[in-house]
């Protein structure tokens, strides 16, 4: 999904069967799957060790199966935001200021698809883990930050949706004329606030160190929570701008049946 | 506070042109369906939370109050982007819809078959009636100040009447230990949650009791009225959102 203007005469050659305005769907079908493996695997990952060696953070076996789980999830995440966002960068198109309508119109398609990606990840850190967290805190008395479901919603959930929030920012910066040319307050908006999200992780633990028994989920040590996810409302202003710009590109273009 | 309908024709896509509009369509569907699933559930699971997560808490005085209002906010934000800038009159709906969808799969996934909570502990609540109403009261009126008052009061106060098909049999009294309660209550006795002592359900404060069958009326009808302003303050969080600046530094 990070093509740039020196590897566009090839791609003019592509014999592929899809559009040419959708040339990176299979990649985004694929970033779907992968990422729905992922997830369902870390569901099901708690459904098999949870109860059994998730209760009590000063047994062995915790440490056995969930720091131990803790600690792949920050090498996998470190290394992922190395490689996306430093391939990102280093592959960016330097020759903006040339770029084929055409081709600008199928990079519009592929940040939708970044976006897209986003906020499926998104989907799994907000809408299930999130309530999931509600569920065992129910049925486990939190001895620690890191129980059997942080360790997968705040420690890996959370940073991988920012990872992939910024890839689309850094995509739109490297590869789109008018976002390199300004920075897109909405799409800044809905990348950043979500990120303060991560950041809110901190306050809410700070919060439950006063009262770690209990798990009340309106309660105001988890606001900053929902302020940080009213900024994915700036997904409204990108599809206007995404819009306009398409509208325009569009009317470059020739008619073809 | 009208929308202001520009009178500008323009000439449909055909050909190719007509399939990369459509395409893009399709791409926006799935990225919006996903972002308001994942940001909508959790601005709600955070702010009417166990109000919503538990039969034992969908009582007369809070239950009503707190959804609805909570419930208001994203469908007036996106209301405006979809309204004023696209003509379609299903920002409402699309926000409930997706909300339904994300606290059905967690309560089946997350509570039933990982902590075993039964089904009936944990039914969601609907909001799809008044997210409904909401959507053709602006489309009709094509007004902020109606939809804000008719459309608001309409949201909470079709509430309640939508949920009680799904609850009123958790209503029915039971006697337990010399006591009478509700079968709803019941469930919260039976099955232990370990984060929740009693002291932390908030339900039936003070002295409701005292106005009977009048409480839930009540509850309602303020909601209504916080649900007006709630409504238009979330329409211009909606609009602020919705910018198209770009800046030259953050």
């Amino acid at each position: 999904m990070a093509t740039t203007s020196e590897q566009l005469p090839s791609l003019l050659t592509n014999d592929s069967k899809v559009p040419w305005y959708l040339e990176d769907l299979p990649k985004y079908l694929k970033g779907f799957g992968i990422l729905t493996v992922i997830y369902i695997s870390l569901r099901l990952y708690q459904g098999e060790f949870a109860v059994s060696t998730g209760l009590d953070s000063s047994e062995p076996a915790f440490e056995t199966y969930w720091m131990r789980l803790f600690n792949i999830e920050l090498v996998v995440i470190t290394l992922f935001v190395t490689g996306m966002w430093g391939y990102l960068w280093v592959s960016r198109d330097r020759n903006l200021d040339k770029l084929a309508p055409r081709e600008e119109i199928r990079r519009y398609f592929t940040l939708t698809m970044w976006i897209s990606i986003y906020t499926f990840a998104v989907y799994w850190a907000g809408s299930y883990f999130a309530e999931q967290d509600n569920s065992w805190h129910q049925v486990a008395i939190r001895d620690t930050p890191f129980t059997a479901n942080h360790i997968i919603e705040f420690y890996f959930n959370f940073p991988l949706y920012v990872i992939l929030g910024g890839s689309a920012w850094l995509y739109a910066r490297t590869r789109l004329p008018l976002y390199a040319k300004g920075i897109s307050l909405p799409l800044t908006l809905a990348v950043f606030g979500p990120f303060m999200i991560l950041v809110s992780v901190g306050f809410n633990e700070w919060g439950h160190t006063f009262w770690f028994r209990e798990e009340f989920f309106a309660a105001p040590i988890h606001w900053g929570f929902v302020i940080g996810v009213w900024f994915a409302l700036g997904v409204g202003g990108i599809l206007l701008q995404g819009v306009t710009r398409l509208i325009e590109l569009l009317d470059e273009l020739e008619d073809n049946p | 506070m009208s929308a202001n309908l520009k009178k500008q024709f323009f000439q449909p896509y055909t050909g190719e042109k007509a399939r990369i509009s459509r395409a893009y369509d399709y791409l926006i569907l799935v990225l919006a369906l996903f972002l308001f699933i994942g940001s909508f559930h959790l601005h709600f699971a955070l702010t009417v939370g166990d109000w919503d997560f538990w039969i034992d808490w969908k009582d007369r005085q809070w239950w009503p109050l707190v959804t609805p209002l909570m419930g208001i906010t994203f469908p007036a934000a996106v209301q405006m982007v979809m309204w004023e800038k696209f003509r379609l009159p299903l920002g409402a709906t699309l926000c409930v819809a997706a909300l339904s969808i994300g606290t059905w799969i967690a309560r089946i996934f997350a509570y039933h078959y990982w902590n075993f909570f039964p089904i009936n502990m944990v039914l969601p609540s609907t909001m799809l009636p008044s997210a409904l109403v909401l959507d053709v009261i602006l489309m009709l009126s094509n007004s902020l100040t109606v939809t804000a008052i008719l459309g608001g009061s309409a949201f909470a106060l079709l509430f309640y009447p939508s949920n009680w098909p799904i609850i009123g049999m958790f209503h029915e009294p039971v006697q337990y230990a010399n006591g009478q309660l509700t079968v709803a209550d019941l469930f919260g006795f039976q099955y232990i949650r370990t984060g929740m002592p009693e002291y932390l359900r908030i339900i039936e404060r003070g002295t409701l009791r005292t106005y009977g069958q009048y409480a839930t009326p009540l509850s309602a009808f303020c909601s209504a009225l916080l649900c007006t302003l709630m409504y238009t303050l979330w329409w211009y969080i909606g609009k602020w959102f919705a910018t198209v600046r770009y800046l030259t530094k953050i």
